[in-house]
């Protein structure tokens, strides 16, 4: 029989049991019955969802300077819900984070009674103001990773680069072209903390992928130049805007691509600065004037029996097109081909326009007008090339083509342009990301043709009455290009001003082109204010830079350029209607009339019977070189240098070919031979 | 004072009002040896003097044994236990380790950022321009820039032209 004891002993055993029993059951329904709802809880409180940002990719020039780049920073934000005391926390926040007090109270307050439960107080705040709050440890306080664009160089080649908005997507340039490239794919951590919060378990939810690095075929050592030198230009001729696009002869590399005014893409975008964020070497067509002239004379050599010695009636300077008049900007009668580059005669331009007909326009296409470059660039214009209407309305408008108006094109489409006489008559596809494969050349011109348009944009520089002589002439390199001075037409008058677009394309060296540089300065003024004295500039420097910074070889020995001798003929403009307010420009008394540039009986006749007709074919009077009997007879070049070589032969009117560098060693044909006509001189020089 | 006794014994006691048995009705009695008791307990002490004086604890092997059986056991579970807890303990000092390493990295990739940051606006051709107008330096004329052949095996010192001359030179130096 039990004692007491026992019995005692008994019935604490069964309560012990009885509440072990209610234990392993609470524990049953709180492991296993309510296992996932108590798993969440505990997940929730311990673990913590962390944002991996993906960093935007960087901008790179070729060399891997870096010219765009993003940082992590934080953004400050609360939850108005949770703030103890609304004055209070927009005091402190507005102290520490430079913000209006009053504004801050307001969006809080506001917040708070729409029930909001986030808001941001200051995005991407500087690290000390960081740093200031957290030494707060005010938990109600939150921070916020964000990434940060900088653009380390500021304004340096800003057009081209761009810009993001608040959430890092591209809204201007390379930055919104090129945005699904560049930016990353965030990632998203799950971190198990313990009680102080510190993290000792973290497991991948899915992996961040940082946006890619965009390699640009840009040099910042020649857009620095190039933008320096455009910046001068436009300052010292009180232009209102300009563009520079340099770009390998070869490659298609866009080396420059520079806009004035610019603008620092760190910055806010201010309303004054609007216009100065316009990416004017793709978005704004221009008519580009007598740079246009290259493409009129490369048809011509292609199509048409013309040849540079070819003499072009220049009708003293005037020209009668069905329902108007176009004037030249000086009385050339009678001029060759390639003079009428050199001293880019409008009437002269116009007649071999003329004499190319309706085809010059197929010409102007395949040059690259009228369509898209398909640089990575948002709101590229593809410029403007009109259809040639029909009836009498084709003459005036292939007259207003052969000279450059009546056709838009970008600064970029000039420099591709350019590339097929520098490439040797092959369309080069411009390109801007070193990624993107090098496109297949386009042929456009026989080579002997490019060849001789080499030549003859050659003379453009170095003949003393060359537009660009004494301005595009580099030390140590051949150079050749076209100037160009195009009226700006006022939309608002519906009539050219006397403001000027004044241009220059050209390229270096002549033998072996390595670079295309083209110059386009809007809105000067006054006989300084044409592409000679203006654009030219500008060439010889960006063109100098970029020789050397490539490391051309030089194909001339260092000389002066020569002024005592100057005649350059600076005036290009085209004076197109003479209906307008403008008067046709005067002779200037100090222009140079060469021999050649007397007015010719049988030219005036010509000009006088010219008969224009409608219709596909054009018919139409163009004087050729006759045969003379008195032709130049070869000096002798030999053991002179290349700088008396030049001038020799230009004041003879003998094209010459130059081969190696120093002194002339042996020429064909030989001294006091009769040249034959459209024949040049090889002269080989030698050390 | 109610003591936990009398509340268990209205559990286990089926009649409080039996009558209490004889030996404790002797027990009543005066006792020179008994201490005072407690209110409502059964329970009565006396004090008992014992002479353990001549009290021998005797050797027990097999108590011995069994002593050193269970220290045994439990130094052998207490090594399973820790060898089984160790992987965990590491796992967890590892993890803070980790994150403390990943936490570093990112800083460190941040400052490395702001370095490059600070290079790029460094090397900035406006900057290094800024820097070569303040001393007073001047781009190369185009005479003065002289090429270098960086191709093939051309070696700086171009002037000297026989390179058997040049190495002789150098072991006479």
């Amino acid at each position: 029989m039990d004692t007491l004891a026992t019995k005692r002993v008994h019935l604490l055993a069964r309560v012990a049991f009885v509440w072990a029993l209610l234990i392993v059951a609470r524990l049953v329904q709180l492991q296993v019955v309510q296992h996932g709802k108590y798993k969440t809880l505990a997940q929730q409180q311990q673990q913590r969802r962390v944002e991996v940002r993906a960093p935007r990719g960087m901008i790179l020039d070729r060399h891997g300077e870096r010219l765009a780049m993003s940082l992590p920073v934080e953004s400050v934000c609360v939850n108005p819900l949770r703030v103890p005391d609304i004055a209070v926390a927009s005091d402190i926040l507005s102290k520490i984070l430079n913000l209006d007090h009053g504004d801050l109270l307001y969006r809080m307050k506001t917040a708070l009674e729409d029930r909001r439960g986030f808001l941001w107080i200051k995005r991407r705040v500087a690290p000390q103001e960081a740093a200031r709050l957290r030494g707060l440890k005010l938990e109600w306080i939150e921070y916020r990773t964000e990434n940060q664009r900088f653009y380390p160089n500021r304004t340096l080649a800003a057009h081209l680069l761009g810009g993001v908005d608040f959430e890092e997507n591209g809204n201007a340039g390379v930055e919104q072209a090129l945005n699904d490239r560049l930016q990353g794919h965030d990632g998203e951590m799950l971190l198990t903390e313990d009680v102080q919060r510190r993290g000792f378990q973290s497991t991948t939810q899915s992996e961040a992928q940082p946006g890619e690095d965009i390699h640009l075929t840009i040099d910042s050592s020649i857009q620095f130049v190039a933008e320096k030198e455009l910046a001068k230009m436009v300052d010292q001729h009180h232009a209102h805007s300009g563009s520079v696009v340099a770009m390998d002869a070869r490659s298609g590399d866009i080396l420059a691509y520079a806009n004035y005014p610019t603008y620092d893409p760190n910055e806010s975008l201010k309303d004054k600065e609007a216009a100065a964020r316009e990416d004017l070497a793709v978005a704004a067509p221009f008519e580009p004037g007598s740079v246009f002239k290259v493409i009129t004379l490369s048809a011509a050599l292609e199509c048409t029996r013309l040849r540079p010695d070819s003499i072009i009636n220049c009708g003293g300077g005037k020209i009668v097109l069905p329902g108007r008049t176009v004037h030249d900007h000086n009385r050339y009668w009678e001029l060759s081909m390639e003079d009428v580059l050199a001293r880019s005669s409008n009437i002269g331009a116009i007649n071999i326009g003329l004499t190319v007909g309706p085809r010059l326009l197929e010409y102007v296409r395949q040059f690259g007008f009228g369509k898209k470059t398909g640089l990575p660039l948002p709101g590229e214009s593809s410029g403007m090339v009109r259809r040639l209407p029909s009836g009498k309305g084709a003459i005036g408008s292939l007259a207003s083509v052969s000279m450059g108006h009546e056709v838009g094109v970008t600064a970029v489409q000039l420099a591709q342009a350019c590339s097929v006489i520098a490439s040797g008559g092959n369309l080069i596809r411009p390109r801007l990301t070193l990624d993107t494969p090098v496109a297949k050349p386009i042929r456009v011109l026989k080579p002997e043709t490019a060849i001789t348009m080499r030549r003859m944009m050659e003379g453009v520089v170095i003949k003393p009455y060359g537009t660009a002589h004494r301005y595009a002439r580099i030390l140590g390199y051949t150079s050749a290009g076209k100037t160009g001075t195009a009226q700006i037409y006022d939309n608002h008058l519906h009539q050219y001003t006397h403001l000027y677009n004044a241009s220059f394309m050209g390229f270096a060296p002549v033998t072996n082109p390595a670079v295309v540089v083209v110059v386009t300065i809007n809105g000067t003024a006054g006989l300084s204010g044409y592409g000679g004295p203006v654009s030219a500039p500008v060439f010889r420097e960006v063109a100098a830079a970029a020789l050397r910074i490539q490391d051309v070889p030089k194909d001339l020995p260092e000389m002066l350029p020569a002024t005592e001798d100057d005649q350059a003929d600076v005036s290009d403009v085209a004076i197109v209607d003479v209906g307008s307010s403008i008067p046709p420009p005067l002779v200037q008394p100090g222009d140079a009339v060469t021999a050649g540039d007397e007015p010719a009986a049988a030219a005036k006749v010509a000009l006088d019977q010219r008969i224009f007709s409608a219709g596909p074919a054009i018919p139409v009077h163009v004087s050729y070189a006759t045969p003379v009997s008195d032709a130049p007879r070869v000096p002798n070049f030999q053991g002179k240098t290349v700088r008396d070589v030049i001038q020799e032969s230009a004041a003879l009117g003998i094209p010459v070919e130059f081969i190696g560098s120093g002194i002339a060693r042996a020429q064909i044909p030989e001294p006091g031979e009769v040249l034959p006509v459209g024949r040049s001189v090889r002269i080989q020089f030698g050390r | 004072m109610a003591t936990l006794a009398p509340i268990l014994d209205r559990f286990t006691t089926a009649d409080r009002t039996q009558p209490v048995p004889a030996p404790a009705r002797a027990l009543e009695m005066e006792d020179q040896f008994a201490v005072p008791q407690f209110p409502n307990e059964d329970v009565y002490f006396r004090v008992k003097h014992i002479d353990n004086s001549r009290v021998v604890r005797t050797a027990d092997p097999a108590a011995r044994k069994a002593c050193w059986r269970m220290i045994g056991y439990s130094f052998v579970f207490a090594t399973l236990v820790i060898t089984l807890l160790l992987p965990t303990l590491y796992d967890l000092m590892a993890g803070y380790r980790m994150e403390a390493l990943r936490q570093e990295r990112s800083r460190l990739q941040l400052d490395r950022a702001a370095l490059e940051l600070e290079e790029a606006k460094l090397i900035s051709p406006a900057r290094l321009a800024e820097l070569a107008k303040m001393q007073q330096f001047v781009d190369p004329a185009p005479e003065n820039v002289v090429y270098l052949d960086t191709k093939s095996d051309a070696i700086l010192a171009k002037s000297d032209a026989d390179p058997a001359k040049s190495s002789a030179a150098l072991a006479a130096k």
